[in-house]
């Protein structure tokens, strides 16, 4: 299977928004109202907490005519460049909203400093693997159930992809179990021929996963980014 | 977002490509509201699994004269990347055109390859084509 084929490409994995699980976005801006405007989204890798504060800062432009900007620190890069730091809040004004993302990735000094440098900004939303940096604004978690939403969006069905084991295989990382599904369809040629590569224990457990059907990848030539 | 019209057309309909070829097409609008600046952009992007990459290699600006008119474009196309598309990536090339300000564009997909067709990698390498020759 060619790559910009395959259903669980980066570019249509990133198309899914954020799926809201027991609260709506009245709730959660009402809520952030209530924080005065000084959260944290919380949860472990693989949980949905960049793409919901992605969300968040679309619906925040939107609802509320506010200029977002974005901060983020990853393994990769764990601080910001101090200069280039100090250049940034310069420019941050009382109509700005503040995202970041990978909070956790800073130190207690750094963290400190850095709260210090955002007193001026009106919203700052930041995602992070613990909580206690700021009051806990929603904590991400994820189940089965939404893994395979997110694979029914993506490819149209979950029958005879192992969406609920590579699930659990991944203690609940979305973003891992997604990579896997990656190489499975790539491996096989077709979402339909997924199953014929599996040994035969996981076959057995796709054919048992509910589901009926089979499809193409649903709205996939106009789901790219490009 | 409006309901402003960008469409692109080709010349010759043409949408497969050899490198180092002229490409040649027009940028037709139909805008709500007046355009500072119309940008025809020829870029490559991938797909697949990890990171995105996307480079614009060549930009022509069209002069927007009135809500709705059409402009002329040419790129002398690079000589790679081709288009390609393995297992773990896919690389296309396409021409956007992009009316500022707003979010108001138009993409078409375009080939650029040897043969003006997409380079194929996905197949397995150590699959035979042909049957096996009988070795005894």
């Amino acid at each position: 299977m060619r790559a910009r084929d395959n259903p669980f490409s980066t570019d249509r994995v990133l198309a899914v928004r954020y799926r809201p699980q027991g609260w709506d976005w009245d709730a959660l801006l009402g809520r952030l109202s209530e924080l005065d405007y000084r959260a944290a989204i919380v949860g472990p890798e693989g949980r949905g907490k960049t793409t919901l504060l992605e969300d968040l800062g679309e619906r925040l432009r939107a609802e509320q005519g506010v200029d977002v900007k974005w901060l983020r620190l990853t393994r990769e890069q764990p601080r910001f460049d101090r200069r280039w730091l100090r250049t940034f809040f310069a420019g941050v004004t009382d109509r700005d909203v503040l995202l970041f993302d990978g909070a956790e990735q800073m130190g207690r000094l750094a963290w400190w400093s850095f709260l210090r440098m955002a007193r001026r900004a009106r919203v700052l939303v930041i995602t992070s693997h613990r909580p206690g940096l700021l009051p806990t604004l929603v904590r991400c978690d994820t189940s089965p159930e939404l893994l395979e939403w997110i694979v029914r969006e993506l490819v149209g069905c979950t029958v005879r992809l192992p969406v609920r084991e590579l699930f659990y295989h991944h203690n609940g990382n979305v973003r891992e179990a997604l990579r896997d599904l990656y190489d499975l369809c790539a491996e096989s040629g077709s979402v339909g021929d997924a199953t014929s590569s599996l040994p035969p224990k996981t076959a057995a457990f796709c054919l048992a996963t509910r589901g009926v059907g089979a499809s193409g990848p649903a709205g996939a030539a106009t789901r790219g980014r490009g | 977002m409006d309901g402003s019209v960008i469409t692109i057309e080709l010349d010759g309909g043409r949408t497969g490509f050899r490198p180092g070829e002229l490409l040649t097409g027009s940028v037709a609008w139909r805008l709500e509201r007046p355009a500072k600046d119309l940008e025809v952009r020829l870029f490559w992007f991938t797909q697949g699994k990890g990171t995105q990459d996307v480079r614009v290699t060549a930009i022509r600006r069209v002069d927007v004269i009135g809500l709705q008119g059409r402009g002329g474009f040419r790129f002398k196309l690079p000589d790679s990347p081709y288009s390609f598309s393995a297992k773990l990536i896919s690389l296309a090339w396409a021409i956007e055109a992009v009316a500022q300000p707003g979010e108001r564009s138009a993409r078409v997909e375009i080939v650029i390859a040897p043969e003006g067709k997409e380079v194929r990698l996905d197949a397995d390498p150590l699959a035979p084509s042909v049957p096996w020759p009988n070795r005894r």
